[in-house]
């Protein structure tokens, strides 16, 4: 049982109605994987998923990590800082 | 090489120190990023940054290192402002101490660009962020409640108070009423006693007759109702309770008369006049039982005297109560290795023996999914209190609070700052009232009696516990604690006070003291001990 925060950033707050989410997943979820359960949950984020990245414990995902149980992930849409 | 990287929500000073002394760099580079009064063609008084501030100072940090390797510099200083910052103020601060210049000015370029690319910080405008709009009712996901802070056990009993409301009382026939609450003043609709009667068997003349010897004219026994005017040397045999026949009359005790025929003698006389007068006791219209009373066996016989045998009281309580955890066998069942027994369902069972309630309990397993499949939801949506065991704290199998959420509670506190029962839930759903108790059984005992205890008073329109003096017969000692403590005691009366002794419990798991204890002394936090015959503030927690 993975037990996951999910933290939405900038428009995706809006886009989610959520600053972060509790969500619980049945066995460690690869990125696309992962991608697949937060369309089922907000199926409006598929407009903005090409240009969102995923983080994990504070560092991007790569494509063959794994999201385990108490992982903190975020959704990155594209940065403006500076 | 030396990093320091700062966000802030303060403004970015004017002066930043270089982080080196002199002699030791050739360059000093410094770059300030500032609000323009102009965004995507729109005029702006200030622009509001967000920032995902965690992983955007790891972020820069990375970045720096990585730079660094191909711009070897000496020191770095990054401060990065957040929230809203007016037109004309900086954003960002870069200063850039090197050796040489053009590796300064290569990391600072570089480190600018990649920011832009990689750091998780977004402007936003101004506009105000609409409103989270309600989810989906789906079991997940769950909606992440702020992090509350810790409340102190005041705070934590006024917000009990506060959050929970009187549910609707009702009407109900006194054989039903006993326990409940009454939830109007018990208001007398007639004169107690209702007539004169007499307070002794005897004989009634007038009051003025001074004759010792008068003829028997009548009897009238208790239930009788024979209005008759007597006259001088006229007597009636009346007895205890019966109502007496005219105005103006005393009656003579039956010791102190001699029946001679169809003619009472009076032995002896003297001023009482062995009257209760009608409204002695009870004018009409006058308080019987206060509202928030609990309907005990003595006030119910008032009300049933003074005919009011429909009061308004609460209704009966539905709780529901969930245990948690994979480790709990039931008490018939004798425990593997790493498995205790459940004593936390017949201790909340118990607990709640003196509610007139309709209590549900169920076991859930530790594993989320699992246990919403087997949630009883018409149950719980019934309820007027749902009390969940274990789970309470923010372990990977806690879900209490997830679970209560995913119900649709909004969780008040999840933390008191007291010991035992730190990790306490208090969650509202409209009237619905929700407790998450840490799962040792001592725990549950001092989290019942200072908070579910407290809900129970205020739905059920009952007077909330509050805190008594008392006395300790003997020292209570104990380490020092910087939470709040309430320990167990054993209270008993004594020649007019109340003393507390406090009992021994090792740790919030101990499960022997509880056995005994009926009332909570409150230790102040930072406090280790009291001295014998100190008085201190206590928590009733059962029956004397």
């Amino acid at each position: 049982m993975i037990f996951m925060r999910v933290l939405f950033f900038a428009h995706l707050k809006d886009v989610t109605g959520q600053e972060s989410v509790n969500i619980i997943l049945p066995f460690p979820h690869d990125p696309g994987q992962l991608w697949e359960r937060l369309l089922e949950l907000y199926p409006a984020l598929a407009a903005h998923q090409s240009q969102v990245r995923l983080s994990r414990n504070w560092e991007y995902a790569t494509a063959e990590m794994l999201f385990q149980n108490e992982d903190e992930v975020a959704l990155i849409p594209p940065v403006s800082g500076g | 090489m030396d990093l320091d990287v700062t966000l802030t929500d303060a403004p970015i000073a004017e002066q930043i120190l270089v982080p080196l002394p002199a002699g030791a760099y050739g360059a000093w580079i410094e770059f300030r990023g500032v609000v323009r009064e102009e965004e995507s063609g729109q005029k702006i008084a200030a622009l509001a940054y967000e920032a995902y501030p965690e992983m955007a100072r790891r972020e820069m940090r990375r970045l720096l290192e990585e730079i660094s390797k191909r711009h070897a510099c000496l020191a770095v200083r990054v401060i990065h402002r957040i929230g809203l910052i007016p037109v004309g103020e900086a954003a960002i601060y870069v200063g850039v101490a090197a050796r040489h210049r053009a590796e300064g000015f290569a990391l600072l370029a570089e480190f600018m660009d990649r920011l832009k690319q990689d750091v998780p910080i977004w402007k936003r405008g101004s506009r105000a962020v609409e409103p989270a709009t309600a989810r989906d009712s789906g079991p997940m996901p769950v909606a992440v409640g702020r992090k509350l802070p810790l409340f102190s056990l005041d705070e934590a009993m006024a917000k009990i108070q506060a959050a929970c409301q009187p549910l609707p009382p009702l009407r109900v026939p006194l054989a039903e009423a006993g326990g409940r609450v009454l939830r109007e003043p018990a208001k007398a609709t007639e004169d107690l006693p209702p007539f004169d009667c007499s307070t002794r068997d005897g004989y009634a003349i007038l009051a003025d007759d001074p004759a010792i010897r008068h003829q028997v004219v009548g009897v009238i026994h208790a239930a009788d109702w024979q209005p008759r005017q007597l006259h001088p040397g006229e007597a009636v045999r009346v007895a205890t309770g019966a109502p007496l026949p005219c105005d103006g009359l005393r009656v003579i005790m039956q010791e102190d008369a001699v029946l001679e025929g169809d003619f009472v003698r009076l032995a002896r006389t003297d001023s009482s006049k062995n009257i209760r007068r009608r409204g002695d006791e009870v004018k009409a219209g006058q308080v019987l039982v206060t509202e928030n009373s609990k309907l005990d066996a003595g006030r119910l016989a008032l009300l049933a005297t003074a005919g009011l045998a429909h009061p308004l009281v609460s209704p009966r309580l539905r709780v529901v109560h969930l245990t948690t955890g994979d480790e709990i066998v039931r008490p018939e069942e004798t425990p593997s290795p790493g498995q205790i027994r459940d004593s936390n369902s017949i201790l909340i069972r118990g607990l709640l023996a003196g509610q007139i309630c309709e209590l549900h309990q169920a076991h859930l397993p530790e594993n989320f999914v699992a246990a919403w499949a087997q949630l009883d939801f018409n149950k719980i949506a019934a309820a007027d209190l749902v009390l969940v065991s274990g789970g309470a704290s923010v372990g990977e199998r806690d879900f209490t609070r997830p679970l209560l959420e995913q119900l649709g509670f909004e969780i008040q506190f999840n933390q008191v700052n007291l010991r035992p029962g730190r990790p306490l839930i208090f969650g509202i759903k409209g009237a619905q009232v929700a407790f998450g108790l840490p799962g040792n059984p001592l725990s549950h005992f001092v989290c019942f009696h200072f908070a579910v205890a407290t809900a129970l008073a205020r739905l059920t329109g009952a007077a909330p516990p509050t805190f008594q003096r008392g006395v300790l017969p003997e020292s209570l000692v104990s380490e020092s604690c910087p939470r709040e403590t309430l320990w167990p005691a054993r209270l008993s009366l004594s020649a007019g006070r109340v003393l507390l002794h406090p009992l021994n419990w090792g740790s919030s798991g101990d499960v022997t003291c509880f056995a005994q204890a009926n009332a909570l002394i409150r230790v102040p936090a930072g406090q280790g001990s009291f001295a014998a015959g100190a008085e201190v503030n206590f928590l009733p927690a059962g029956a004397i």
